[in-house]
Formats: structure tokens, sequence, C-alpha cells
């Protein structure tokens, strides 16, 4: 026996603790991974270990295959020129030199403390909205007159705003393809670096547009002014979603585009069945629009099968809803669950998701048979209500760590909650109404408050305990309901933490500052301690 | 036959000597901080500097089509 | 010039959303729907059994409760109302005639229906959809959301006759008091015009704020007397301008710009009369519901139509406004946290005087409008820099157009 030392443990105790935390990784409260962080940047001074197994998979199976398949992607895509594209792309376009470089960060940033399989369930999750994004971004560089793209692809491609579903150009999917005009340069790039969108929030305010509207519109005009949008697309479809924002972005963005437009929006009051046939109208006419500007005609066989595979993803989503609603066998974590259903949703049916989610749900099951809980440490089941804080969707991660608060659902992920019929065009275009009226942003916020206070009903299913109220400090449509909400919170005596954020603009309220604010609310007033107090206070205000 | 082990254990040494220096690349957070300290504030300063089209440079026609079917 | 005989009284209609009219009108038994929106025409609300009251919150400068249910960083219109309705101050209406046409309207409007806050037992709130485009489909789409939330409502509720015959009455009624408001304020496109547009804004808020048939008397005698009234022999203003953008209810903002020099001889912003005041034609073989609905649909310039051809043929109507009325500039105005008029006020500073050569003064201000010191001095430096182009002008010199 040797000597104890001053916490009274022998050397054999010692070395054992040592081998054990080397294999299997230190117990979470003793983790500190805090002090992994060079103050300021949000970079590491190295990164974590997570034990022998989940460290090298996550070297293997997560750090080096991404990387691999970042460049892999880009000659799937769009052949051996690819990466040579892509170059060309980072040099013209400042979202994609400063966004998809450090991608990886934006991997260990989300994926912060987690083990066995909630780290490989939400690492592919990852890994398909990023070879998804690869897949869009070098779409427009193929296509993109601006840094010699080709004019025949041009002609195939249409744009649209990231709010107009996918879905609505599946007829056209075997001849041309349709890509989002906002979801990479402004939506991912918030994520990834949320440096980039404070240059396009500042070009918007240097023509005259006040601060006060929603920045994400702003940022979404900004590229425009900037001039950082590729030229891709020779027609454009715009939406009213997700609110008046939206809508005034679009004269914006409509000046800088100069180019046919057809705007198809959705109406507002969704419960009303009156309005259903004017929406499909809408759509018909926006296929018309397509049909004549690019001369390519409408399938119904191409429509029908893309539905039909968007079905099965819907199925999905329902059966991982029902594992984290009542067990907790869930192995995805808040912001990955957030982002991918987010992205998969509005994006519509692409082979990538299928890929992944078969790969999620062998995991799923396997959490399920054996009763693996991802998340043995939380303290409350919590659920995300209301648009989260573009530049802080990883906060979940956080605040798992630090309090043991388990973001299991949020509002997001919960918006097109349908399957699609295809026995019929009627019954098909009703749907596609429908699930087009349910967009992100939309289906809880407009068509009457009702919606937004399904909070409760969601609360109760999936067994929730806790809420965390975004408060997006610019979103006129949650503001104007916010004091219902406090006075629904104290009467039916739910703990709620409001986090102040502006979307994508962290000059406005930092992650420092809402991290504080949690950090408040959980030692006023729920009285807890920290499950790693190094994850407390920590400056990260440079960081990605 | 020697010198195809030979040239096996070469090839493995420089695939392990490889495996080893991206492990230490991943482990020290060698790409965070060679993006971070190197390549972001390049192509920051490249970006800031690009000559952009003016935006109301563009012309606004009021006589577009009415696109309705 | 001489005081207009009705003016002072109209000014007293307008301090308080349940003036004598209303009062008087629920007296004899009629109902007050309120609305706030051009997107729910007046002229339904106009039947016979019941009148249109336009929502204003006259003298509202601190909604303190209202801020608690919507915060303090929503438009201060939609707060204002809020506060107005918190107090008692709309507590007249029998029903209000809802449309979610602007976020923050729309949540004031939710909060009437899912609140106790109208002490008025039978009063309801009822939604009509509003479309973003003027085509075909959203003609159909409109005019059966106006046969489903506003007649059948009205007649579901009131035993309002809803018939065709009825609504050509509302309809004739409605278009003499465009007829009016139009023939009076023609009178400001005279090089010298014969009203102010203070005035003019008192009368056409007191058209939309009072049961129509209680003011046609006092419409029809201030029309008389502008065929005579003379312009002051040395006029008080300096340059004439056009006022567009959003919400504005207070002639009190109208005034201020006057008392800086420049006369506003054309109203193009919610509650104004361009577009609001024209006359509804009943083509042959439509309904007057279908034409109603076109009417309303056709005559609108909000920014929240979507198609290409309106958002920018929008610009261009504001010139021909300019032009038709002689206004020597535009001021554009946004309420603070109007996402529409934030972007539209920003694209029209940009375009207006870049394209058609407008000089061009954009502005944001609050509903009540107490920083009124900084707007005299914009508005002020405007009307300075609209008279150095027109000397500049007089010389052959161009001018930077925007202020």
């Amino acid at each position: 026996m040797t000597k104890p030392n001053k916490t009274g443990k022998t050397l054999l105790t010692r070395t054992k603790k040592l081998a054990s935390d080397f294999w299997n990784g230190k117990p979470h409260e003793e983790r500190r991974l805090g002090d992994l962080y060079i103050d300021k940047t949000g970079l590491y001074k190295h990164r974590e270990w997570r034990g022998v197994k989940d460290t090298m998979y996550y070297f293997n199976n997560i750090w080096l295959y991404n990387y691999a398949h970042m460049i892999g992607d880009m000659v799937k895509y769009s052949g051996p020129k690819g990466p040579m594209l892509f170059l060309k792309g980072v040099w013209r376009y400042r979202w994609l030199g400063q966004t998809y470089l450090p991608v990886m960060h934006w991997f260990d940033r989300g994926l912060e403390g987690m083990r066995g399989e909630g780290l490989r369930a939400s690492a592919w999750h990852y890994r398909a909205m990023v070879s998804e994004t690869i897949r869009q971004f070098m779409r427009m560089l193929e296509a993109d007159q601006k840094t010699g793209g080709s004019k025949e692809i041009y002609d195939k491609t249409i744009a649209h705003d990231e709010t107009v579903w996918g879905g609505i150009f599946y007829p056209w999917r075997d001849r041309m393809d349709d890509v989002p005009l906002q979801m990479i340069p402004y939506f991912v790039t918030c994520h990834v670096n949320n440096h980039v969108v404070l240059n396009y929030i500042d070009a918007a305010q240097s023509i005259g547009l006040p601060g006060d509207p929603c920045p994400m519109c702003q940022a979404e005009a900004g590229i425009f002014l900037q001039d950082d949008v590729p030229e891709y697309y020779p027609i454009v479809i715009t939406s009213n979603e997700a609110c008046d924002g939206s809508v005034g972005t679009s004269v914006l963005q409509d000046w800088m585009m100069n180019r046919p437009l057809f705007a198809m929006p959705q109406p507002m009051q969704f419960d009303d069945p009156l309005v259903q046939e004017h929406c499909a109208r809408e759509i018909e006419e926006c296929w018309k629009f397509i049909e004549e500007q690019t001369g390519e005609p409408f399938s119904w066989n191409e429509l029908k099968k893309h539905l039909e595979q968007q079905n099965q993803l819907q199925e999905f989503e329902w059966e991982k809803w029902e594992v984290a609603a009542n067990t907790d066998y869930y192995p995805i974590n808040g912001v990955a669950q957030a982002l991918y259903r987010i992205y998969q949703s509005q994006d519509g049916d692409r082979e990538i998701w299928h890929e992944v989610d078969a790969r999620v749900k062998k995991i799923l099951e396997k959490c399920v048979e054996k009763k693996i809980n991802s998340f043995p440490k939380t303290r409350h089941r919590m659920i995300a209500w209301s648009c989260a804080p573009l530049y802080y969707s990883h906060w979940c991660t956080w605040a798992y760590n630090c309090w043991g608060l388990n973001c299991i659902i949020n509002m997001d992920s919960l918006m097109f909650n349908m399957t699609i019929r295809t026995d019929s065009y009627e019954n098909t275009l009703q749907d596609m109404a429908l699930y087009h009226e349910w967009a992100p942003m939309r289906r809880m916020a407009v068509g009457g408050m009702h919606h937004i206070f399904e909070l409760w009903e969601y609360m109760e299913k999936f067994h929730c305990d806790m809420v965390m109220m975004y408060d997006q400090l610019q979103c006129k449509g949650m503001q104007g309901v916010h004091g219902l909400f406090e006075d629904e919170f104290r009467a039916r005596n739910i703990h709620a933490i409001w986090m102040p954020h502006a979307l994508p603009d962290k000059r406005t309220v930092s992650r420092s500052e809402i991290r504080g604010i949690i950090n408040d609310y959980m030692t006023t007033i729920m009285h807890e301690e920290p499950l790693d107090p190094t994850l407390l206070e920590f400056d990260d205000s440079e960081g990605w | 036959m020697k010198s195809v082990w030979k040239t096996l254990g070469i090839v493995f040494g420089i695939l392990t000597g490889l495996y080893i220096v991206l492990f230490l690349v991943f482990w020290f957070d060698l790409d965070g901080k060679a993006l971070f300290y190197g390549v972001e504030p390049f192509l920051k300063n490249h970006y800031d500097k690009m000559k952009r089209k003016d935006p109301l440079d563009v012309e606004y026609r009021t006589d577009t089509e009415n696109y309705e079917y | 010039m001489k005081d207009l005989k009705h003016l002072i009284e109209m000014e007293d209609l307008l301090q308080q959303a349940y003036n004598k009219l209303v009062k008087e009108a629920q007296e004899e038994g009629r109902k007050a729907i309120g609305y706030t929106c051009y997107f729910m025409p007046e002229v339904l609300l106009d039947l016979e059994g019941c009148f249109g009251v336009r929502l204003r919150a006259p003298n509202c400068t601190s909604p303190v409760m209202a801020t608690y249910y919507m915060s303090g960083r929503t438009c201060h219109y939609g707060r204002s109302l809020m506060e107005r309705a918190l107090e008692g101050g709309f507590n007249f209406l029998d029903a209000q005639m809802a449309t979610e046409t602007c976020t923050v309207t729309c949540r004031f409007q939710e909060h009437l229906g899912r609140m106790d806050i109208i002490q008025n037992p039978n009063f309801f709130v009822e939604f009509t959809d509003i479309p973003f485009k003027k085509t075909e489909n959203s003609v159909l789409h409109y005019q059966k959301q106006l046969q489903a939330h506003v007649l059948d409502k009205l007649h579901e509720k009131f035993g309002i006759d809803v018939s065709d015959e009825a609504l050509m009455r509302a309809i004739e009624r409605h278009n003499e008091v465009c007829r009016l408001v139009r023939e009076i304020g023609e009178y400001r496109k005279l090089d010298v015009p014969t009203i102010t547009g203070y005035e003019f804004a008192v009368i056409q808020l007191t058209t939309l704020t009072c049961p129509k048939d209680k003011i046609l008397g006092m419409l029809r005698e201030t029309a008389e007397e502008m065929k005579t009234r003379k312009p002051d022999l040395k006029p008080t203003w300096k340059v004439k301008v056009c006022v567009a953008g959003a919400e504005n209810d207070h002639p009190d903002f109208i005034k201020l710009i006057e008392s800086c020099g420049a006369l506003v001889v054309a109203d193009r912003y919610c509650y104004g009369s361009l577009p609001g005041r024209e006359e509804i034609v009943v083509e042959e073989g439509q309904t007057p519901l279908e034409a109603i609905a076109r009417h309303y649909l056709n005559t609108s310039c909000c920014p929240r139509f979507m198609p290409q051809d309106i958002m920018r043929g929008r610009k261009k109507y504001l010139a021909d406004i300019c032009a038709e009325y002689k206004a020597d500039g535009l001021i554009i105005e946004s309420n603070k946290f109007c996402e529409y008029w934030s972007y539209e006020r920003t694209i029209d500073a940009l375009v207006i005087p870049r394209d058609f050569g407008i000089p061009t003064c954009s502005i944001e201000k609050e509903y009540i409008n107490s920083a009124s010191g900084q707007l005299r001095t914009r508005f002020q430096a405007f009307v300075e820099s609209v008279e150095l182009k027109k000397l500049h002008a007089e010389k052959g010199n161009d001018h930077d157009e925007t202020e």
C-alpha cells in the first residue's frame, strides 16, 4: 500500500481513477469543459478527451470523416472540377470563405461533452446538413455567371426564398434544380460563423434601413446589397413567409435581382377552410410560371415520387418524436434535433436525408432496445419555444453540460407535422397548400394566437417541465404576445426562462449574456448547483 | 519479396506518421487555430477590400410583367 | 384663409373614438364596428343598421399597460390602440372586424378576442384573410372572405340586411362621401391651394371615424364653402409636398410639417385619402360584393402587395401623385417598428429622387410625435433644400435630391 495523498487517496486508487478517466472519459461533474477554452476565441487549448472509444470515434468518424467528405462531396456533386469551383467561390463570396472552412468547429460546439450513441446520432445529423449545404452551394457555383459558371446549368436552376418549401419544385427535379437564395449565404452561415452576417446587416442599414426590423430580413437584404449572391438563376419565386419583414425584404431583393419574379404568398388565416383553395391555386400559378419561363413541363410522376419519399422522412420524424416524448433514450441533442429538422423539412426530399435517417434509425432502435440514456444527467426536460438565436443554437449543449437542462424538442421541429396524400392530384394539391402554410416561423406564429399557445399541449406530450422561451427582440409577432405568455406562465406555474436575442445578431445580446440569464435563473429561482462550474462564465465573444 | 515488405513498411510508416500528425492537429485544435489566426483574417481582409457593384446603380424598371395565370 | 365652418367641430370629433356622433348612432340602435385597416372595406361596415369606426388612439402618449402585453419593441400605433382598449376607450364597440394585415395590429386585435377587454357582453372579433396580390384568384378569395367573415357575421349576429340591394345602397352612400372628400381634396391641386393639408386631414379622418350619414351635412357645406374660399394673399408656405408612408391618424403631424413651410397637398399614407376616396364602380355583370372586392384590392397601394409589377408600380404611383398635385417634394414616413414601411420607405427614398427627380425626405416617427423638435429640424432642412433645388433648377444646375 502506498501512502495516501492530501485527498486521502492512495496511489493505486489514483492510478485506477486515471486509467478509468483515460478509458471511459471523466464523469460529467469532473470534466471542467470550461478550462479547455482559449479566452475570447472559443478555440480549444486541446479538444476534449471523451475516453478512448469516443475520442477515437470523434477523431476518425467525425473529424477526419467530415473533413474528407467536405472535399468528397464537392466531387460527388460537381465532378472533378468541384474543388476548383469551390476555391473560386471562396475567393469571391464572403459567406462561403469565412463560413465553410471552420465548419468542424461548428461540430465541436454542438457536440461538446457528448458520449456514446448520443454523440453518434447527433453527429450524423450534422453530417447531413453539411453535405446538403455543399450540394446547394456547389449547384450555385456551377451555375454562377459571376465566377464563370455554366450557362446551361444556370438556365436549369430556379432560385427561391428560403422560406419557400423545396417541395414546390419536385415536378422538375429530374430536369432542373432549385436552390434557396438565403439558406446557405445567410441561415447556415449564422450557425457556423456568426461574424459573417454582421457585414450584411450593416450593409442593409447603410442604405437607410432602420435597425429595428427583424435582423434576419435585414441580413437577407444585405447579402444582395453587398452583391454577394451568386448569379445562378434566371427566375425567382418569393413568399410572404415568415413575416412582414420578409415581405418588405423582397422589395429590396427584387430590385437587386432585377429578373422575372413570381410571388407565391400563403394565406395567414390557415385554419380557415376557405383559404385552402386560394393557396392551392397560387401553387398552380407558380407551376405555370415555371413552365412558361423555363419551357419545361410539369411532371406529376416526379412530384408524386418525391412526395412519397418525403413522407418517409416525416414518418421517421414521428418515430423520433415518439421516443423523445415517452422515453429517456432519445439519442439526439437539442441543437442537432432543431437544425436538422428545420433544414430537412424546409429543403424537402434529398438523398442525404434518407441516408442519414437510416443510420440514425439504427442508433435510435439500439438505444430503445438496450435502454441507453444518452443524457443521464438530465435534471429538467425542456421545450424550446419561438425562434432560436442562430448565433447560439448550441446553447442546449452548454445548458446540458452546465446545468443538466435537456432540450427535448423545439417549436420549429413541430412545424411541418403532416404527410402528403398522393392518391390524386386534388388531394395532393390540397395537402401541399396546407404544408406550405405550416412553414417554419409561421405554423405557430400566425393564423391566430391559439397556435402559439399550443406550447402547453406539446409540453405535456413531450413530458417537459421547463420552457426555454426564446425572446427574439425584433420579432414583432412574438413581442406582440409577450405579456400573455408571462400571464400564462404564472397562472400555470411553469418555470420558463426568457432568452432574449436578436436572431443572427450577436451584438444585441451576446452568448455570454444568454448564459448569464440562464445561470441566474438556475441559481436564484431553481436553487440548483451547476454540474460543471467551469462553464458558468467564460468569454467566447470573438469565437465563431 | 523483401522490397515489397519494405515498401509496405514505408507506406505503413508514412500513413501511421500522417495519422499521428492528424491526431495532433485534431487534439490541439490546430485546424481551428490556423483558421482563426491565419486564414480568416486573410480572407476577411480580402473581402473587405473587394470592389463591389454599387447597389444603387441597378436600374428599377416600373413596367415589369404581370405574372398571372 | 377664412376658417372652415365645421373644422372645430370636426377637430372635436377626433378627440376620442367614442365621440358624440358615434354615441348618437348607437342610441339609434345601430352597431359600432371597429376596424384598423383599409383592407376591411368600410362600405360593408356602413350597411344599414351598423357603421364602421376606424380605430385611433388620440392623445395616447404612454402606452404603459399595452407595453406589458406587447413589449416596448412593437409599433406604437398597435400598442396605443391596445392601451386605449385597456383603458376602456373602445367599450362602445359591438364587434371588431379584424385583418391579419400587419403583425402588430393583428396582435392587438387578437388580444381583443382573447382577453376580456371590451366590456360589452356581445362583443366579438372576426378575422378576414386578405390576399397579397391583385390577381383574379385573389379577388375571388377576398370576395369569399368578405362574404363569410363580414357579411354573414353581420347578418347572423346583428340581423343586418346584406342583400345586393342593401349593398348597392351602401355603395351609393359611400360614393357620395368619396365624391365630396375628393371634391374638397381637388383644391389641393391648385397652384395656390385653398385648403391646407391639416384641414384636409381633419376632414378625411372624420369620414373614417364617424357614422357617415351624420357628417354628410358638414361635408356638403364644406364642399360648398370651398367653392368661394380664397387663398391667403401671401402664402404661408414655401414648398408643396406629398406625404406618403405608414399609419398616420394625427393631423398634428401634418400641422407640424406645414409649420415648417411645407404645404401638404397629397396624403398617400394609411388613413389618408390616396387611395381611399375613389368611388366604387359596379360594372355590368358584377355583383356589388365583387365590385367592392375588386375596388379595394385594385386601389390599395399597401407595401404588403408582393407581385413584382405591383411592388415596382407603387413607386410610379407616388411620382404620379406628386406630379398631379404639383408637389415639389415627397416626405416619406414610417412608424418605428413598422416593418413593411421601413423597407418601402428605404427604397422609395433611393428610387424616387434617382429615377423621378423628386426631392425626398425620409423620416421615422412615432405614433404620437413626442420628438417633434427633431422632426421640425428635419423638415426645415428639407424645405430649405427643396427651395435651393428650385433656385438651382432656375439657374440650370443639378442638385442632390435626397435629404
